[in-house]
């Protein structure tokens, strides 16, 4: 059991923008489609999403897995929510008056009252698509990122966006500590299975199983605590905390990164003038549906 | 005893930070790439448990960034992306068992344990809360979804990594407490 990271230098145009750019971009195109579900929008905005990524050249083989998990979580998020109404969206979809493109039955609660319709509406098939498309464009921001950010960066790229150097300090040395304890572990389950744990097999019921799997993380944690004491002292006999810290990764802007910012303040700006507008603010049905159900 | 500064930030808060978050991060990446045993679609995560402890013995500042950090690292090493709003949920989850570190005078007296739960349960629920409610402005989804698609699964799973291994991490800390100058 290797703890790697999912980073390699791709030299790829994505790995030659600024790590801040790269964020300040994602959080721009967060922010824009948290507000909109115009498909003619949101469509557009996840193909720049998925152009980025594509731009990012991660290998199939490396990803494969990411993506089951993110396909397979959006799936059931989306299904799930379709079937208690499709509610939390734009008002037409929480008002649906919209014609049904099929129904499978009708249900009232004895007693309550409360009637159900399992089917799907116009309105709610275009809430679903765009759901859908959102929320895999929020995701497709998101996975390039171990991929592609240098895990040396993290630390320096948070310093560069101004953040306390005790906190910016605490990323970096996060990020460096994780190899020692990823080894810490393997040799933990190592030594125990040669003292005859099963890792594969814990035996009893559930609380028991969790109970079992404290002879693999107390050890790692005494001491990851107790090096950690060690770490303390040799910072304190340097004086840390006592003047700005200086780093050696120094990031600089390129003009492909202003590009990208501009981008990515453009389509927030257009963004929140649309909200202002109640333009993209609810769902679009394109008129064929509707002839589609006779409606 | 010397009375605690629970919002201290200074080098041993750093070091410490770093290594819960590291260690949340790699924990949580063993069970991310092999899931434990689970009920319906409640997961386990043990690593909760250690951030949960970070956040009681060293305060808030340091949970919260165990958790903010950690869960960042988590994804990374999994690969599963960059998702803001449940890592600050989880370093919420370390940030409110801090704010017991100045309640907890020995890490093995049934009060104290008892303490450590109490707001290690509080803080699952306030980090997983903040992460499924923020999913609806997020995503899209109604309240039901978050409710119960994202929030019960995570707390129920949460909580019951909390009770079992939070003690057991505390009593094996209590032994190395003094050495570290926690007591």
């Amino acid at each position: 059991m290797l703890v790697n990271w999912k980073y390699r230098p791709r030299n790829t145009i994505i790995q030659r923008l600024d790590p801040r750019a790269r964020l300040a971009f994602m959080a721009c195109m967060i922010i824009a489609i948290t507000t909109l579900w115009d498909l003619r929008i949101v469509i557009p905005l996840f193909v720049i999403a998925m152009t980025l990524y594509l731009l990012a050249r991660i290998e199939w083989q490396d990803v494969k897995r990411a993506w089951f998990f993110i396909l397979t979580l959006v799936s059931i998020i989306v299904t799930i929510n379709l079937f208690l109404g499709a509610r939390g969206g734009p008002p037409s979809v929480r008002n649906d008056q919209s014609p049904y493109l099929f129904q499978l039955a009708t249900f009232t609660v004895p007693g309550v009252g409360w009637t159900f319709n399992i089917g799907l509406t116009v309105n709610k098939l275009m809430f679903v698509i765009s759901q859908f498309l959102r929320m895999m464009t929020m995701a497709i921001m998101g996975i390039p990122i171990p991929y592609t950010l240098d895990p040396s960066l993290y630390g320096a790229t948070f310093k560069h966006m101004r953040l306390p150097d005790k906190v910016a300090y605490s990323i970096d040395l996060a990020f460096r500590l994780v190899p020692s304890y990823g080894r810490d572990f393997a040799l933990t389950v190592d030594a125990q299975r040669a003292r005859g744990y099963e890792v594969e097999h814990l035996k009893g019921g559930l609380f028991e199983r969790i109970r079992r799997l404290a002879p693999l993380i107390v050890p790692v944690v005494v001491h990851a605590i107790i090096a950690g004491d060690e770490i303390i002292d040799a910072m304190e006999l340097r004086a840390f905390g006592t003047h700005p810290r200086t780093w050696s990764r120094v990031l600089h802007f390129e003009t492909r990164d202003y590009v990208l910012m501009v981008l990515g303040l453009v389509i927030l700006a257009g963004s929140i003038v649309m909200g202002v507008a109640q333009i993209g603010a609810d769902i679009w049905v394109p008129p064929f549906l509707y002839e589609l159900v006779g409606a | 005893m010397e009375k605690k500064n629970l919002w201290q930030f200074g080098t041993r808060e750093v070091v410490y930070a770093a290594i819960g978050a590291a260690l949340y991060g790699v924990l949580s990446w063993v069970t991310n790439a092999f899931p434990l045993p689970s009920a319906g679609n409640v997961s386990f995560r043990p690593a909760v448990a250690v951030l949960v402890f970070f956040g009681v013995a060293f305060g808030p500042w340091v949970g919260l960034l165990a958790g903010l950090v950690g869960n960042t690292l988590g994804d990374a090493l999994t690969g599963w992306g960059l998702y803001w709003n449940w890592s600050v949920g989880n370093g919420l989850m370390g940030l409110v068992p801090g704010l017991a570190a100045g309640m907890i005078a020995s890490f093995v007296a049934r009060k104290d344990l008892g303490v450590a739960i109490g707001f290690g349960l509080l803080g699952a629920a306030v980090g997983m809360l903040f992460a499924s409610l923020t999913e609806m402005f997020v995503s899209g989804i109604d309240f039901a979804t978050a409710f119960g698609g994202y929030f019960i699964p995570a707390l129920v799973g949460n909580a019951v990594v909390v009770v079992i291994l939070l003690p057991i991490i505390m009593i094996a800390y209590n032994s190395i407490a003094a050495r570290v100058g926690r007591r």
